[in-house]
């Protein structure tokens, strides 16, 4: 028997299969005359964490407006069709969480 | 006739040592050495399934992660399972891949809940399950290792490993294993099986996002209504957020239970009415995330949402006389598969 014969040979448990990279969103230019979106998971103290972060980005860009969503739960994903919705009045959205 | 192809990576070791280290150092395990998952091995899970490789067990929707048999197979040799073993991981798996289940959410929150995997029907007693005495406790081959085979298919290809896509605060110890058989013999209630609509040939497994179990002394003699009470208590505990509560009862309680004439449907009643308390309360003791979803401040709020949120069932030693709650994970429902056998 050779050596590789001899050898124990082992199956990986992982998932193996390849979906593609998971890739970011194409980013706008400039945040300027944006509109910006912000999508709460309904998490206590989530909107107003956001709300600050609003008012951050407004002092360094010129944001045209914001348009807000809560997602109702943190511990499910957004409905799909009122997430496309609020995609649609938006150029840019920010997800946080918080406590 | 030949072996179906497996096409998991493989991996050469020079001995048993070398692949405990790598499968180890990977962190392809829970910490504890595993069985090295060899082509023989994997292949007689899937012969006595009858399951071919590529077959898909079950899909996860939010990570798209289409669990095969070969995978399944893969952890549960890992994890020290028998081929007989292998049937109800498997309708564990499909059943954790349910979307009421929430497997992504249930396993990566900070909530340290794990997946209870309960074996309801002839094929636990079958296969050498322990339903009795320390039927949550260690020393049951088929109980410790089907628990810690889905646990290892939920951390290894799924991919919810302790400190990176798991983030529980304290974890569990059920996330090593979770897993144990009803006590048919204690009962004359139908089995849970049967109660979830199951034939009564069938043997089922139950999976239920499980928070650390709680044990319940109870007293006041044979009275349902006086020992019960001492459960809906302890349940308040729970808090009003959870999903549902699986009571376990001793089987000297069940005996009580049986001689009393109680059905299965009056149990859960009796609990679910006397868990409840007016939204003020719940809130006084801080146990509600969003108090200004309650108008009506005298509401009784119950510990969960209707009676059929309680799942009632003997399991454990003769001698005791205590209740075990489990409460379930946010809005995780229990759900309930049958096991496929091959005859």
């Amino acid at each position: 028997m050779t050596n590789l014969e001899k050898m124990l040979v082992a199956l990986d448990p992982r998932d193996e299969s390849d979906h593609g990279p998971a890739l970011l969103a194409t980013r706008p230019p400039t945040l300027n005359g944006k509109t910006l979106g912000l999508l709460s998971n309904n998490k206590p103290h989530s909107e107003e964490l956001l709300q600050m972060i609003a008012g951050i980005m407004n002092e360094s860009y010129n944001i045209k407006n914001t348009v807000e969503y809560n997602k109702g739960s943190h511990q499910w994903p957004a409905n799909s069709e009122a997430l496309k919705e609020f995609a649609s009045k938006c150029d840019v959205a920010i997800h946080a969480t918080a406590e | 006739m030949t072996s179906p192809r497996l096409t998991s990576l493989k991996h050469r070791f020079s001995d048993w040592g070398q692949a405990q280290d790598y499968y180890l150092e990977s962190k392809l395990t829970d910490g504890l050495p595993i069985v090295p998952p060899s082509e023989d091995r994997v292949r007689a899970m899937l012969e006595f399934a009858g399951l071919e490789p590529d077959q898909v067990i079950g899909v996860e929707t939010i990570r798209n992660k289409h669990i095969t048999a070969e995978k399944v197979a893969v952890n549960s040799v890992m994890a020290g399972c028998r081929p007989e073993y292998f049937p109800v991981v498997v309708s564990a798996v499909a059943a954790c891949c349910d979307r009421s289940f929430n497997l992504h959410a249930s396993s990566t929150s900070t909530n340290g809940v794990t997946v209870l995997v309960l074996v309801s029907g002839g094929y636990a007693r079958q296969i050498g399950m322990n339903s009795s005495t320390g039927v949550m406790g260690p020393s049951n081959q088929a109980n410790a290792t089907i628990g810690r085979a889905v646990n290892l298919v939920k951390t290894n290809f799924y991919g919810s490993v302790p400190q990176d896509m798991d983030n529980s605060t304290f974890g569990h110890p059920g996330k090593y294993s979770f897993c144990f058989a009803e006590n048919l013999d204690a009962s004359n209630w139908p089995s849970l099986a049967t109660d979830k609509g199951f034939d009564g040939e069938s043997s089922t497994v139950t999976v239920v996002a499980a928070y650390s179990p709680l044990q319940v002394s109870v007293f006041g003699g044979k009275d349902p209504t006086s020992f019960l009470t001492s459960v809906a208590h302890a349940m308040i505990g729970l808090g009003p957020s959870i999903s549902e509560v699986l009571v376990v009862l001793s089987p000297e309680v069940m005996q009580y239970v049986n001689e009393a004439g109680w059905s299965r449907q009056q149990v859960q009643e009796f609990l679910w009415g006397k868990a409840q308390l007016p939204a003020r309360d719940w809130i006084a003791w801080r146990r509600v995330e969003h108090p200004e979803t309650f108008t009506d401040k005298d509401q009784l709020v119950g510990c969960v949402a209707d009676p059929s949120r309680i799942t009632v069932l003997s399991a454990g030693g003769a001698a005791g006389v205590y209740i075990d709650i489990i409460g379930s994970w946010g809005n995780s429902r229990t759900v309930t598969r049958k096991i496929e056998i091959r005859s």
